[in-house]
């Protein structure tokens, strides 16, 4: 099979079926070297399922996925050592505290210095002085740190994180995306799944899935610019409303048509977010289930 | 490998101590299941008048309870592991299928020394038997059906996505173990094919070895073909156990 050289993760027309649920349907996606690459899409559209293949632990029915520029099944021992993995439940043990599972799970990769290692990440986390308390002590986003925490003890060249700010307060929230701007700045790949959109516009590149297949995949930027604007004109003889497309053009129209326009006390623009556009193709992706699918390129609107 | 090996069987045990009610349960079952037996036997004046002594029976039974617990308990807690994501997690970060089969055969071993001790000891009082003689012939057949029965447990484990769909299995070990292996009835009076029958059942080679060191006076070499068997059988079972523990969905 031919890849693409240096791309970090590489899936082409990937699918997994449980009975007759088509989990990924023909699922195609490129992550570039030093990304942070989101996955947006509902609950139960795929992203776990996608996330699973590229760790090798799925099997696939049919397509390929590459990672690390290596075969995630038949290379899968050789990438596993390679990356970082945070699955979206906590996945540990509850009757050992965060030292012991980060021993445990971090045991396999010969780290030289693993105290020191694990110090800094639960540090990080902010858990080092409970680090000998059990799990089942913690909440819900406090394990979700030290999940966290097991994903990076061994600064991988790819984290996998299946929404790693579930249930993680704001303050903390915000430490944990300044932390993978920082690891992005030292050429470390992301791959994350999430359903923030605050989220999703700090990554480089978003892919959007539905029902296993994917919507589109660009910048955030692209994907907003993709919908559409709501202009209010406040005239004295009442308000005029106009939903365009690209308002940066359109307003200087409308406003021609006033001249000078005394008569217009205030424009507000009104533009889409992130979510609402993504919600729209997620919505007209369900309208045409197995029609066409929406274009992938950035120049095209919809 | 041993590395990761001893990873998983450290982690277990660590997992048994800091569990101390379930710990407790593990080794104080099977001496209340002893007690039990002792007492509803010893109650049957019937089976002194025959000249059967009870308390030659008590060290099969003994490996039956470690078989049947370590059985159950390995199914049980590799489905859980497999539930939770821990396994899953387990073969991302870099442990690989024979490693966790064997090491969590090490991490039960450890629980089912504990138990056998146990359970001997309690033996020992309970019926007034010298073990002292063939105690480590005893004891390693014990430990090698305790293999058998993780390796066993390993294997049931792919074929149960919860753990209530564990139940099924339980019955379809437990019984033919109970009633094919000789513990119960000699294995020369069932029908020829459930004679042949019996040979599929691990738990058959170990109540051969126990039967004849303990009731009837021969030495762990004399019974060497049968351990070698159920040595074989506890190998086999972990070579298949490696290669079918499910790693990808």
């Amino acid at each position: 099979m031919s890849d693409t050289p240096g791309l970090t993760v590489e899936v082409k027309e990937l699918v997994k079926c449980y009975g007759s649920i088509r989990a990924l349907d023909s699922a195609d996606m490129e992550v570039a070297p030093g990304q942070i690459f989101g996955l947006v899409g509902p609950n139960g559209s795929g992203k776990t399922t996608l996330i699973k293949a590229l760790c090798g632990i799925l099997k696939p029915d049919s397509g390929s996925v590459r990672v690390l520029g290596l075969n995630a099944t038949s290379d899968r021992y050789r990438i596993r050592l390679r990356l970082g993995y945070m699955p979206q439940t906590p996945s540990l043990y509850d009757d050992l505290s965060p030292a012991e599972n980060l021993r445990f799970f971090g045991g396999r990769f010969h780290l030289e210095d693993l105290a020191g290692r694990m110090r800094t990440v639960l540090e990080f986390v902010r858990l080092w002085d409970r680090r000998d308390d059990p799990l089942y002590t913690f909440s819900g986003g406090m394990r979700q740190r030290i999940s966290l925490a097991c994903a990076l003890l061994h600064d991988p060249e790819l984290l996998i994180l299946d929404e790693p700010t579930a249930g993680v307060d704001p303050a903390l929230r915000q430490d944990f995306w300044n932390h993978f701007d920082d690891l992005r700045r030292r050429g470390r790949t992301i791959f994350l799944s999430t359903n923030q959109m605050d989220e999703a516009m700090r990554c480089d590149q978003v892919a959007v899935i539905q029902e296993g297949r994917m919507l589109i995949t660009e910048t955030p930027e692209a994907i907003r610019d993709r919908g559409s604007a709501r202009i209010t004109l406040e005239l004295e003889s009442g308000n005029r409303v106009e939903e365009v497309a690209d308002y940066e053009r359109e307003l200087p129209r409308l406003l021609a048509e006033y001249g000078l326009a005394p008569q217009v006390k205030s424009i507000s623009v009104r533009r889409q977010s992130l979510e609402e556009v993504i919600l729209e193709l997620i919505g007209e992706a369900s309208a045409s289930p197995g029609g066409d699918k929406p274009a992938r390129s950035a120049g095209e609107k919809t | 490998m041993m590395r990761s090996v001893n990873l998983i069987a450290v982690r277990i045990n660590r997992q048994f101590l800091r569990d101390r009610r379930f710990l407790g349960l593990s080794l104080a079952v099977p001496l209340l299941l002893m007690l039990l037996f002792k007492y509803v036997f010893d109650s049957l004046p019937g089976l002194i008048r025959l000249g059967v002594n009870i308390g030659d029976y008590s060290i099969l039974l003994a490996a039956y309870l470690v078989h049947f617990l370590a059985y159950i308990l390995s199914t049980i807690v590799l489905v859980r592991d497999r539930l939770e994501g821990t396994l899953a997690r387990m073969f991302v970060y870099g442990y690989r299928r024979r490693d966790i089969v064997l090491g969590y055969v090490a991490g039960y071993s450890t629980i089912a020394a504990a138990q056998t001790v146990l359970v001997l000891v309690l033996t020992k009082y309970l019926f007034d038997i010298d073990l002292t003689s063939e105690l480590g012939a005893i004891v390693l057949t014990v430990l090698a059906l305790a293999v058998v029965s993780v390796g066993l447990g390993v294997f049931i484990s792919n074929f149960a996505r919860n753990e209530g769909q564990v139940f099924p299995f339980v019955p379809m070990v437990v019984v033919p173990s109970a009633l094919l292996s000789g513990i119960a009835i000699p294995i020369d009076d069932l029908p020829v094919f459930l004679q042949w029958c019996s040979y599929l059942v691990p738990l058959r080679y170990a109540v051969d070895v126990l039967r004849g060191v303990v009731m009837e006076g021969h030495t762990f070499r004399e019974e060497l073909l049968p351990f070698l068997i159920l040595a074989g059988v506890g190998v086999a079972l972990l070579v298949s156990a490696s290669f079918t523990l499910r790693e990808r969905e």
